[in-house]
């Protein structure tokens, strides 16, 4: 039997595929392998810093999903330069922790994400890149994250 | 080093909520039974302030519900006892129902993605069908009732709908509304993303205002706090009401359901 998580992730999964969101592809034959792991490409978008660049987020869903927020990280050689994002691909976005919502979803999270790159005038690191990098745990969602700026 | 002791206690504030959460899970139903009104003394055994409070309300109310303190017990409590009513005031319950059904095209409009509206619409209105009251079957479905707003997946579920039903209602009526938001918030829509639509956010009046308006329905909530009176403080959602027919009992940050 399903459970209500894989459930869930299956119905996004096929809204994905047939409403795909624009710059944002979606690893379909590895869902299907785990639906409990996704990796989704999103493509930086024309007129902003990031355009003709590629980036690879990758989502990690527990069986809470979606009343747990899924675990959403940058991996790859190419972790976007962005004041909200660390070196080591964590994300500081406050619908990933204490502002997700049961409502919202994996295309929602992209949407953000890729607004967030597209409002982006420079391309910096967080200032406390260094530290939060070399201390902190390898969840994302493990770190108490405070939100300076939610306008970027 | 410094640097670690940093983060490891953010593991640790971490590790220790969800502990918490677990000791609130294992100690308190999601709905309990009915209990004597007066049980609550037991809280407040050397605490003079309370003990002549729960006095009072011993005097306007016979039982109480607890329901598990974990931020959505406004949600919870509030949807309990409003199809506890209907259940036994069918003549209401079809409107009430015919209400639910209405509410999805309204979120839809505002922009609420179908597909995650649809599960959570879904399960309502299971529960409402699950609990609907025919003749001689009262009984049968109190029971229901009971049992499914203390299993976790369906209990959780109706709390987002209705979280979404009081946030579609203030967004659909802002102009009003946002007199009322208090804080750092661009937008209604804003403090409805961040105060009303996440899981395990504490309600307050005008979430209160905007659910009985959504859904027609009017609640008497009973104030009891360390303030000097002696009484409780009743107020009525909406204000014009007269004589509402179901009870909240508000001790800050909590709601228990009451009975007279």
């Amino acid at each position: 039997m399903t459970s209500p998580s894989e459930r869930r992730l299956r119905k996004e999964f096929l809204e994905l595929i047939k409403n795909p969101i624009p710059g944002v592809i979606i690893d379909g034959e590895k869902i299907e392998k785990n639906i409990n792991e996704w990796n989704v490409t999103i493509i930086g978008a024309e007129g902003t810093i990031y355009q003709g660049e590629t980036f690879e987020l990758q989502f990690l869903f527990n069986d809470k999903y979606p009343f747990d927020s899924p675990s959403v990280v940058f991996i790859g050689k190419n972790i976007p330069e962005h004041s909200h994002i660390y070196s080591n691909g964590h994300i500081c976005l406050s619908i990933l922790s204490q502002d997700w919502t049961p409502a919202l979803s994996v295309g929602a999270v992209c949407l953000s994400i890729r607004s967030m790159l597209s409002s982006a005038t420079k391309k910096e690191r967080p200032p406390d890149d260094l530290i939060y990098t070399k201390t902190c745990s390898k969840n994302p969602k493990k770190t108490k994250w405070f939100f300076h700026d939610d306008n970027v | 080093m410094d640097q670690n002791s940093e983060v490891n206690q953010d593991e640790l504030i971490i590790k220790q909520q969800k502990e918490i959460e677990k000791e609130i899970s294992e100690q308190f139903a999601l709905i309990s039974e009915q209990l004597p009104v007066d049980s609550l003394n037991n809280e407040y055994v050397d605490d003079p302030v309370y003990k002549q409070k729960v006095e009072d309300i011993s005097k306007k109310y016979r039982f109480i519900r607890k329901v598990r303190p974990d931020g959505n017990c406004f949600y919870r409590g509030f949807g309990f006892t409003i199809l506890e009513y209907l259940i036994k005031n069918k003549d209401e319950f079809t409107k009430f129902r015919e209400i639910v059904e209405d509410s999805k095209a309204k979120l839809l409009q505002l922009n609420f993605p179908q597909f995650t509206i649809d599960d959570f619409y879904d399960t309502i209105m299971e529960v409402i069908n699950r609990v609907e009251p025919k003749d001689d079957n009262q009984e049968i479905v109190l029971e229901e009732l009971y049992k499914l707003f203390n299993e976790q997946a369906y209990s959780d579920y109706v709390v987002v709908y209705l979280r979404l039903i009081t946030s579609g209602k203030l967004q659909e009526d802002a102009d009003f509304y946002s007199n009322f938001i208090e804080g750092n918030y661009t937008s209604l829509s804003d403090f409805c993303k961040k105060e009303v639509e996440p899981m395990y956010k504490e309600s307050d009046h005008i979430h209160i205002i905007a659910i009985c308006a959504a859904l027609g329905c009017a609640v008497r909530v009973e104030y009891m706090d360390r303030g000097s009176h002696t009484e409780v403080i009743a107020h009525d959602f909406p204000e014009s009401t007269n004589n509402p027919p179901i009870f909240l009992l508000y001790r800050p940050n909590h709601y228990d359901i009451l009975y007279k």
